[in-house]
């Protein structure tokens, strides 16, 4: 089962590079994202709220976040590409595992997610950013955008195969978008005002990646309670998604 | 090879295959011709292990199409009505990552790829893009694709559908080949009375679901009456004097009889001694599209060529 993956994982990793419109677009957006924020929202991280942090630092995990949800969008996008070229159909005559057919392009989505998380990062520290923890910060940052990123593209890839229509997996994005805004995206739970945007913080998952995101990068020490918490969820939320596609693997060859 | 038994699938309420029986010989071409919504389809997915039956069996190579769906898959070669192709990778990039789907080793799976591309002609093309390949370009490779295991039972779900006539009978050509050089069995569809009457050893008409009529094409011939003889003369006195001979009528300067009682040599030899000489004189089989006239009591209509 693992060279299959390994099969899957490097084709759609081959597909993604060839169609590079498929991921420039919302590197460039995560990009776009940190520069506007950064400049614009910059001095408000003098409130003693932010506990002196850069709001580089604070705003970095919104930029990750947002480009690891879009681009996990891309793969299940890519699934219903092939569902609807036939080539799905041709991948299920093969003796290959269900689960190894939707593992490969998780996978491929997640070293995408990698290689975008490097770059948004090497705009960030063009920008001036350090990160008072160390090489740390760094790495327990790019475990949180992978894990969540994971599951996300293991959500789409679910959509994908339950639906077998692009669009419709494509406004599985838009779930995220509600998700990424409705926490403490901008400032901290502190100085959220309204009560329902605190309550919907409060359950919102991603809130909690971008908590153990903050974790490593805003404090002078590491925040192990965040950190853990952040990494629990990541991790719920990828075994959750990677099951909820293989359960909807399986079903797509039975139904039709 | 194939043996089916009483297969049946429903859809929600709409029933697609309505109980079908028949199996194929190793070796054979066997064709299952129909209109448009025969359920043709629905019955070679059920085959080949992509859509559960309802109920009934049926074995492939031995291999339950159920219980031992794996088996199935491993021994069977499948080409869907719709090619299954990635148009971002090129030919053989797609042929290369097939054998390694079936386990082959890197090499052996190259190998086998730079075979195939001889065989489909491919061979120029097999470094560009799939994306942009001429639809009967994609058809050959969608064919070596489903032939990189060995095979020994190919799945043909309307090999044509949509090419030109020239693809047509280089698709034709290809299976022919398939069947005499490795002796693969082969289960087509097809909704061309033409096409199954040039490839298949055995055809079954399938209509709403269920089998009216099987049989070889000459078999199902002789369902609407042998050969029948037409000529044609100069005069209509003539055309009487010959059809009163055969004990038949003539219409105008038209004669035409059923080679039933008489062989192609008497009439000949009779037109001879009664110097008697047709403008023309032809020998017509009877058709499939009378056999499904007959069979089925509506006439054929899917039997024309669409060209893309």
């Amino acid at each position: 089962m693992w060279t299959e993956t390994w099969l899957f994982t490097k084709r759609s990793l081959l597909t993604t590079i060839r169609n590079p419109f498929s991921f420039i677009p919302n590197l460039i957006i995560s990009v776009f994202f940190l520069l506007v924020y950064t400049s614009g929202l910059s001095s408000v991280a003098s409130l003693p709220q932010f506990e002196g942090s850069d709001y580089l630092n604070f705003i970095l995990p919104v930029s990750i976040v947002s480009g690891a949800v879009g681009g996990a969008g891309g793969t299940g996008q890519a699934l219903v590409r092939d569902i609807e070229s036939g080539y799905f159909a041709r991948l299920l005559l093969t003796p290959s595992t269900r689960t190894a057919i939707v593992l490969g392009p998780m996978i491929a989505g997640m070293l995408q997610l990698l290689v975008q998380t490097l770059l948004i990062f090497a705009v960030a520290f063009l920008l001036g950013l350090t990160i008072p923890v160390g090489v740390a910060g760094f790495f327990f940052t790019l475990l949180l955008a992978i894990g969540f990123g994971l599951g996300f593209a293991g959500y789409s890839v679910g959509v994908a195969l339950k639906t077998r229509n692009a669009q419709a997996a494509q406004a599985g994005t838009l779930l995220f978008f509600p998700l990424i805004f409705l926490s403490t995206t901008f400032v901290p739970k502190e100085l959220i005002e309204a009560e329902w945007l605190k309550v919907a913080a409060t359950y919102n998952p991603t809130t909690y990646i971008f908590e153990g995101m903050r974790a490593v990068l805003t404090q002078p020490e590491i925040d192990w309670g965040a950190l853990s918490a952040g990494l629990a969820v990541a991790g719920t939320i990828s075994v959750v998604m990677i099951v909820f596609a293989a359960t909807n693997a399986r079903g797509a060859l039975t139904q039709k | 090879m194939i043996e089916v038994e009483g297969l049946v699938k429903t859809f929600k309420d709409v029933s697609a295959v309505g109980g079908v029986s028949f199996s194929v010989k190793e070796g054979e071409i066997f064709a299952f011709l129909g209109p448009n919504g025969a359920g043709k389809s629905t019955t070679v997915q059920m085959l080949t292990t992509l859509v559960r039956p309802t109920s009934g069996m049926a074995r492939v190579n031995g291999y339950d199409v159920v219980k031992r769906e794996k088996e199935v898959r491993l021994s069977i070669g499948v080409a869907l009505q719709e090619t299954g192709i990635d148009k971002v990778l090129t030919g053989r990039e797609l042929l290369v990552l097939q054998g390694r789907l079936f386990k082959m080793s890197r090499e052996e799976a190259e190998h086998r790829a730079n075979e195939l591309l001889k065989v489909v002609s491919l061979t120029d093309a097999a470094d560009r893009r799939s994306g942009t390949y001429s639809g009967g370009m994609r058809r050959r490779l969608d064919l070596a694709l489903t032939l990189v295991h060995r095979p020994t039972v190919l799945f043909l779900d309307e090999p044509t559908t949509g090419l030109d006539p020239a693809s047509r009978v280089e698709i034709w050509n290809e299976v022919r080949r398939l069947n005499r050089e490795f002796g693969t069995t082969i289960f087509l569809t097809t909704q061309y009375l033409e096409e199954a009457d040039e490839l298949a050893d055995r055809i079954a008409i399938i209509h709403h679901g269920k089998i009216v009529s099987e049989g070889t094409p000459e078999e199902l011939k002789q369902l609407v009456g042998g050969e029948t003889v037409a000529m044609d003369f100069s005069n209509e006195s003539e055309a009487a004097t010959v059809a009163s001979h055969f004990g038949t009528t003539a219409n105008g300067t038209h004669v035409a009889f059923e080679l039933r009682n008489v062989t192609l040599t008497e009439i000949v030899r009779a037109l001879d001694e009664q110097k008697l000489q047709p403008e023309r004189l032809t020998v017509k089989q009877p058709s499939l599209d009378d056999v499904f006239l007959k069979v089925t009591g509506e006439s054929y209509e899917g039997g024309e060529i669409h060209v893309d």
